[in-house]
């Protein structure tokens, strides 16, 4: 703690004096005085060391040192801002003290246009944080403060305080000063623009002023205002001209009406992928889409209903394939400008959000399972009613290949395919005139095949010809149809409760109720089900519970929160972050294809690898931005980081065990 | 000082229109130095333009700035400026102080202090106006910037690597890596400099903002 030599530090002092001569001579004019003593006229201010310590039996307290500037004189928070310095301070403490780095208090801009630096002005305390082994006596401490104190011109200025602990009064303002310390994280979200950093953040009051002080220096240039917009919905967005393309991650103080929150941001590169790769990224994922379970059991009926058209002409197959696409890209359409607009308020939103709401999970469990029971009783709906996938038998209605097309896509919302993740969380993170263009060449990846048939009709000679084994295969299809159904369930449940899963049940039945009736009986009242089916549906999903305990617990995980990685690796602990949700139905599958397995739970605990789970199940803002950390906005997102990487690494989105082991290897 | 609290008040809460006028530029790397005419200490007009075949080493300086101060009373300054003039380098010295603040100087006591100090510039130019300073985003003194032959800005920033923190006061010059003496040579052979970019140190400079 000593000034870093044997020499006694009165010595010192007195050679940085003789060899600063001029320096100090300036200091020595305002009766600058190098005494051990306390307070300490410095010249431009009156330095003295002060504590909250209350009683000797105290294992941790305060020590501050308060500066009562002059008028008109500032000193300098840890980033100075264009020019100036942070204090120095060196301890000298008795055996069995530690006196921790300063706490700094929220700076105040002060600017000298075209600079402007920060700092503090007037009566201000430091405060530091002093641990003290129980068993040492309290005795005297020291510190020599070293500090720039400028008004327009600068002066260093020195005081040497000591404070005797054993005697030493409580002063309040020590309290006070930590008491107003920075302490609480905001949670921020932040992109750079062009030549701007934008932030954005959460505040439930009205906003006067705001300034984000970054705590690096050469990233940022310091502007006598910084743009701040109110966004609607409490979010807020700040602006700060950047000095160069990539900025990383910055640290800092965010000043909300002159109250400080801390600000600790990583953000990725948004050069790290083009336009035209998210672009090519989301036609692949789109393909491949149409291969995850959630969506095989709805694009395999559009594909048995062109094999019984095998045979037809072709511009009947080109048009049901082109009502198909429409269907596809109409939708795709339609959730992209939804997804801008929701945006636009300023809520953090991601794929498959919609079925972080129960009513919409519910709704699609009636679908499914109503399309089950169509598919199993053989029913010809009449024309009319969308015939959701059933278009076997109205081949002349386009508008069932259309709606087939939309039914596709909203089931397939709670999959993401691979390249999916990366393409959806550039568009969604990117602004509105690069969202679209990303939505629609997931559409066209999606509708890619029936587009292909749609231009090469004859094609579909190539597919196995139309027979009796197509009735007993669409039969089959019920089941998928209902297994998706009872996921859905298990989602709904997760959401809610067991209570309102049996009357999301008890729909069930009189949603099989009224296609039954559809079914057997004619005339215009055979549609009374179908009508009592939606009034209790109305009834039902407005009173709905809202699940928050998190029933995916898992008892070997720890619970995620957005400061765990950065505090796992400053404790050099290697960590493996699960992104999952009940309705993420690739989540799910990981789950039991890798993580559940025991040679997966074996490595983590052999190699010391800390396991947490991140559950998004229901609506959650926090794990939202932890997403946008890594651009993406939507699940499965495995995050894993040990000792010696230099940031952590993104986990392919379907795994296996062996996978899995071996891309933490 | 009422006048300044007001300024402070107008800066913070408003002014982006006003700010934009004294806006600091921020001269890329790697690319032609901004060409300036200045007068110096002597009366002549000087154009960066005019020095191209030279490189060219532009100092912010302001006297009475302790850190400026130091760099000088230690002989810092001076022992870079000769490096840099017997390496066939021509050095200018910048004073961007606005009339009444502290460093701005008449061309005769520029000279007399040139004298004292024993420096050594090619010339001292006075920018009263802080025109250069701010065409080159000088903040502070010293601020430092290295031009090649062909006029390209091949360095800006700190002269050396104490600076940021009090510890500047007490961390003896030969224990500092110089940026601008160690990097002359690359400088000479027109090559982009291996630093070329730090954060400058010391007093702001002192402009005109009323």
């Amino acid at each position: 703690m000593d000034r870093g030599g044997n020499a006694p530090p009165f010595l010192l002092q007195w050679f940085n004096m003789i060899r600063m001569k001029n320096l100090f001579l300036a200091c020595s004019l305002f009766l600058c005085t190098l005494a051990a003593s306390n307070p300490v006229e410095t010249g431009h201010a009156r330095a003295s060391l002060i504590t909250n310590l209350q009683d000797s039996q105290q294992e941790s307290f305060y020590v501050g040192v308060r500066l009562e500037m002059q008028e008109g004189w500032h000193t300098y928070w840890e980033n100075p801002g264009d020019s100036g310095s942070p204090f120095d301070a060196k301890w000298n403490v008795a055996e069995g003290l530690i006196v921790e780095n300063v706490e700094w208090p929220t700076p105040i801009t002060i600017p000298y246009p075209p600079l402007m630096t920060f700092g503090y002005e007037g009566d201000v305390v430091f405060p530091f944080k002093v641990f003290r082994a129980i068993d040492s006596d309290l005795s005297s401490i020291s510190v020599d403060f070293d500090f720039l104190i400028c008004a327009d011109i600068c002066i260093p200025e020195k005081a040497s305080l000591t404070l005797d602990l054993s005697s030493a009064t409580p002063n309040a303002l020590v309290d006070a000063a930590v008491q107003n310390l920075p302490a609480k994280i905001i949670q921020t979200q932040s992109i750079v623009e062009g030549n701007s950093l934008k932030t954005k953040f959460k505040f439930s009051q009205p906003i006067k002023e705001a300034y984000l002080f970054p705590r690096q220096d050469n990233l940022f240039s310091y502007t006598p205002t910084q743009q701040f917009v109110s966004l609607g919905d409490n979010s807020y967005e700040i602006t700060v001209p950047v000095l160069k393309d990539e900025v990383a991650s910055f640290s800092g103080i965010l000043s909300i009406n002159g109250e400080g929150f801390q600000i600790e941001e990583q953000l990725e590169s948004t050069a790290s992928m083009s336009l035209w790769q998210a672009i090519l990224f989301a036609l692949i994922g789109g393909l491949i889409l149409n291969l995850m379970p959630c969506v095989f059991p709805v694009i395999s009926l559009k594909v048995l209903s062109f094999v019984s058209m095998g045979g037809d002409d072709n511009s009947k197959i080109r048009n049901h394939a082109l009502s198909f696409v429409g269907g596809v890209m109409s939708t795709f359409l339609s959730i992209a400008t939804a997804l801008i607009i929701i945006r636009s308020t300023g809520s953090m939103i991601g794929w498959g959000y919609q079925l972080q709401s129960p009513v919409v999970v519910g709704i699609l469990t009636l679908i499914m399972l109503g399309i089950g029971l169509i598919l199993l009783t053989n029913i010809n709906f009449a024309s009319g009613l969308t015939t959701f996938g059933s278009s076997v038998q109205s081949r002349n209605d386009y508008s069932g290949s259309f709606f087939t097309g939309v039914l596709a896509v909203v089931v397939a919302s709670p999959c993401t395919a691979p390249f999916m993740g990366a393409a959806i969380g550039y568009a969604l993170l990117q602004p509105s005139f690069a969202t679209l263009p990303i939505f629609l060449a997931l559409g066209l990846g999606f509708a890619g095949p029936y587009l292909l048939l749609a231009l090469k009709p004859e094609w579909i000679s190539a597919l196995p010809k139309p027979g009796a084994w197509m009735e007993t295969l669409k039969q089959f299809f019920a089941f998928p149809m209902i297994a998706t159904a009872l996921w859905l369930m298990w989602v709904f449940m997760v959401q809610t409760s067991g209570d309102a899963l049996i009357l999301l049940l008890l729909l069930g039945l009189i949603l099989g109720i009224a296609i039954w009736m559809i079914a057997t009986f004619k005339g215009r009242w055979k549609w009374l089900g179908m009508l009592v089916t939606l009034l209790a549906a109305v009834q039902i999903f407005n009173n709905l519970p809202e699940n928050t305990s998190g029933l995916l617990a898992d008892s070997s995980a720890e619970q995620w929160n957005l400061a765990i990685e950065s505090d796992l690796q400053a404790q050099d602990q290697a960590y493996l972050i699960n992104f999952t949700a009940a309705w993420c139905i690739t989540c799910q599958t990981n789950e039991k294809t890798a993580f559940a397995r025991d040679k997966v739970k074996e490595y983590l605990i052999d190699q010391n690898i800390t396991y947490v789970k991140a559950d998004w199940t229901n609506r959650n803002e926090e794990i939202a931005i932890g997403l946008a950390r890594y651009e993406r906005t939507g699940i499965p997102l495995y995050i894993f980081w040990k000792p010696g990487m230099p940031g952590s690494k993104i986990l392919p989105a379907v795994l296996t065990e062996d996978l899995l082991i071996k891309s933490m290897q | 000082m009422k006048v300044f609290l007001t300024l402070i008040a107008t800066f913070t809460f408003s002014s982006l229109t006003y700010a934009a006028e004294i806006k600091l530029q921020n001269p890329p790397i790697n690319t032609e130095a901004p060409n300036f005419v200045a007068i110096n200490s002597y009366g002549k007009t000087i154009q960066l333009s005019d020095l191209k075949g030279s490189p060219v080493i532009l100092e912010w300086t302001n006297h009475d700035c302790p850190y400026v101060a130091r760099h000088y009373n230690e002989n810092n300054m001076q022992s870079v400026q000769k490096i840099a003039r017997d390496a066939g380098i021509v050095w200018l010295s910048i004073i961007s102080s606005t009339p009444g603040d502290q460093g701005h100087v008449s061309p005769e006591k520029a000279n007399e202090l040139t004298d004292s100090r024993g420096a050594s510039p090619t010339h001292v130019l006075l920018d009263e106006s802080g025109e250069i300073g701010m065409l080159y985003g000088a903040k502070t003194t010293p601020h430092m910037y290295m031009i090649d032959a062909n006029g390209i800005l091949r360095y800006k920033g700190a002269i050396d690597d104490i600076g940021r923190g009090m510890q500047f006061f007490n961390t003896a010059f030969k224990e500092a890596k110089n940026y601008v003496s160690s990097q002359i040579n690359q400088l000479l052979a027109k090559q982009s400099l291996a630093i070329n970019s730090t954060t400058a140190y010391g007093c702001s400079v002192k402009y005109n903002y009323d």
